[in-house]
């Protein structure tokens, strides 16, 4: 598989749009996801209020970060967790392997976590000589295929059982066919790994500043067992994920299961504070919290583009994108895809690597209609694209939007132009007009038809 | 020093330009624990196919979890020590190699785990298990069948009450417990073309019993 990368969302989208069989995929799972949630909240009494407050209490965090970070520090220290604060990618990955290494850990389990695919820890673990295994189904595919996660909950959604069965023959040796085989021999490889873990590494899905705690939801079991099994656990959190109580931890589980799954509550949620208590037979001896930044406190500082910080992630916003459901999560090119994905990889990546995403989307709202907290994603949208533009104005793109309000103006100006150089290929070339040829690139005039007399006169040789 | 660096930027772009919010609208009445509330149980619970039986002495609770053993073809077993001493459930599972908690190691061929559920939250059919000594985390986690015990007084309306219930469980110096784990249903996945499938990682059956008398 050629490498994604985010400079080539275009093309990558242009290429996904053309296979059908991941169209296929992506039908089904954006429906199966969309069905499950609405059913879920048609029967959920209490909804709107129920939404209101999870907005309220991710939008209360945001607006006291700073002082609820050294809350949570305060707290999850005097629990006994080690804190540590990473600027960037680099940072958490050097303190990372630092933990690793301390530990003498060689084999490595992750709980599903898109944290640490943004921070590229994998290969970084790897090149200190762990042996590292996601453990999450989904996740645990897409490692053994050598690719990234194609949706948020769903990282597998793209794979069929067959393309698993050949996975699992090829790489591990191990063969089945029916889906409840696969899953069985999954559990049986994993469950040595998890056995002989020396580390377990998660991401956090809230972390509560006044008691210290991290909670993780998930519905394998693979998270519990990463903290329960390995004597060491870290989990790594983005800075915006702390909530300020329990009460507002409550109330975005009323929420985010729901969303997510179309389930009232996840199968497995775990309230960690700390290591084991004295006298405690399992579960992590010593406990680490990595809190990164890597460009959140610039986007917390962005009056307009902060609301992007709200999201907890529920993924719903992917399942009714319809540029998603017909590109799939691998063309965006980076960790995150979908609407939420094109708002924190154009905030959190080189604006020269992502010029193209706020573009690729049809700002019809559906996102901004499903999601339970209300983030207003198409208008955070426009804002990106108006910075993406800003200083690039091109006369001759205002000159072609100024004509394009005036059809009569607009056909005469290009019939003009057309009777000069048909195909728009040499105008663009001319030197003292710059900006012309990058405007021309940029719009991929169609071709111009053939006139009555060259098609008549084809259409006679053609004749037997 | 980043810590310092990243809070500086924080309060920074905060006092630039400060986040307001409105306060929400106030939270929904929680459903009350009624007469019924073992059927509402038993009905949140069906769709995660998770039976309740109810036990109206510790002896039929003891039966109860006689019959699961047997139901599981299950030879050896883990369970909480004080919280499940008086239940006779060591005589009743008498057939069954009781197997003592230790590192995960120990437990990794364990066929049944038993715990006793802190907390039912009625409207999600979920189950709180609060870890501490002679509560270990494994016996809900490592076998492939799960029971827990469910007192009749610790049926709750939702999750809303998951504060209370952890302010309950603290230590004197006010430190949480070190693990609180929600329980609903079986471990599940639908990784693999959204073919829902039970016991990836965890237990791959959940039964409860509900203990049907009021303690004293």
């Amino acid at each position: 598989m050629r490498e994604m990368t985010t400079r080539n969302f275009r093309r990558q989208s242009a290429e996904a749009c053309r296979d059908t069989n991941l169209r296929a995929v992506l039908d089904h799972a954006t429906r199966y996801f969309q069905a499950k949630r609405g059913a879920s909240l048609e029967a959920f009494p209490g909804r709107g209020e129920h939404f209101a407050r999870a907005r309220a209490a991710r939008l209360n965090a945001l607006s006291r970060l700073p002082d609820l970070l050294e809350e949570l520090e305060t707290n999850a220290s005097a629990a006994g967790t080690q804190v540590h604060w990473a600027a960037d990618a680099a940072q958490a990955r050097a303190i990372i392997t630092g933990i690793a290494s301390a530990a003498g850990a060689r084999v490595v389990v992750k709980g599903k976590s898109m944290i640490t695919e943004e921070i590229a820890l994998n290969p970084a673990l790897q090149a200190a000589g762990a042996e590292v295994w996601e453990t999450d189904l989904g996740e645990f595919i897409v490692q053994l295929a050598g690719e990234p996660p194609s949706h948020i909950i769903a990282p597998a959604v793209h794979k069929s059982r067959e393309d698993v069965a050949k996975l699992f023959a090829e790489k591990l040796n191990l063969h089945g066919q029916s889906i409840p085989e696969l899953t069985l021999l999954a559990r049986q490889a994993l469950r040595e790994k998890f056995l002989a873990a020396d580390l377990g590494i998660t991401g956090v899905n809230m972390a509560v500043a006044e008691t210290g705690s991290v909670i993780l939801v998930e519905n394998e079991g693979n998270i519990r067992m990463s903290t329960t099994c390995p004597p060491v656990h870290v989990a790594v959190m983005s800075l915006e994920k702390v909530v300020a109580s329990l009460e507002d931890a409550a109330d975005i589980l009323r929420v985010l299961p729901r969303s997510a799954t179309g389930q009232k509550m996840s199968s497995y949620v775990s309230v960690l504070t700390g290591p084991r208590g004295q006298g405690e037979t399992d579960g992590a001896r010593e406990t680490h919290l990595v809190i990164l930044d890597n460009g959140r406190s610039e986007i917390l500082a962005d009056p307009v583009l902060r609301e992007a910080l709200a999201c907890f992630r529920c993924g719903a916003c992917l399942n009714v994108c319809p540029v998603y459901q017909t590109i799939g999560g691998h063309a965006y090119g980076w960790v995150y895809s979908g609407p939420i994905g094109t708002l924190l990889t154009s905030l959190l990546q080189p604006r020269a690597e992502t010029r193209d995403l706020p573009f690729g989307c049809t700002l019809c709202g559906a996102c901004k209609r499903t999601c339970p907290l209300s983030i207003d994603h198409p208008k955070l949208m426009m804002a990106l694209r108006q910075r993406a533009a800003k200083g690039r104005t091109n006369r001759f793109g205002a000159a072609h939007s100024l004509l394009a309000r005036h059809p009569l103006a607009y056909r005469l100006a290009v019939g003009t132009a057309r009777a000069v150089d048909p195909n728009l290929d040499l105008l663009p070339r001319l030197p003292g007009l710059p900006g012309l040829s990058e405007f021309v690139d940029s719009r991929h005039p169609p071709e111009l038809k053939k006139s009555f007399t060259a098609r008549h006169r084809t259409a006679k040789k053609g004749k037997p | 020093m980043s810590r310092n660096a990243i809070l500086s930027a924080l309060r920074a772009g905060l006092a630039a330009a400060p986040l307001t919010v409105e306060t929400p609208p106030g939270r929904p009445a929680s459903t009350p624990v009624g007469p019924d509330a073992w059927a509402v149980l038993a009905a949140v619970l069906e769709p995660l196919e998770v039976r309740l039986r109810l036990a109206r002495t510790p002896a039929e609770a003891a039966q109860h979890v006689a019959d699961i053993a047997r139901e599981r073809a299950a030879k050896t077993y883990t369970r909480w020590d004080t919280a499940l001493d008086a239940f006779g459930l060591d005589a009743a599972l008498a057939d069954l190699a009781r197997l003592e908690p230790g590192c995960c190691r120990n437990l990794a061929h364990v066929d049944l785990g038993l715990v006793l559920a802190q907390a039912a939250f009625l409207e999600s059919g979920s189950l709180a298990v609060v870890a501490a000594p002679g509560r270990h985390r494994a016996a809900s986690l490592l076998p492939p069948a799960s029971v827990a015990l469910v007192p009749k007084g610790a049926l709750r309306p939702d999750v809303s009450h998951l504060p209370a219930l952890l302010a309950r469980h603290s230590a004197a110096s006010g430190r949480l417990p070190a693990c609180l784990n929600l329980i609903t249903g079986p471990s599940s996945t639908a990784d693999i073309e959204l073919v829902l499938v039970r016991g990836v990682h965890g237990p791959g059956t959940l039964d409860v019993i509900g203990l049907d008398w009021d303690e004293e």
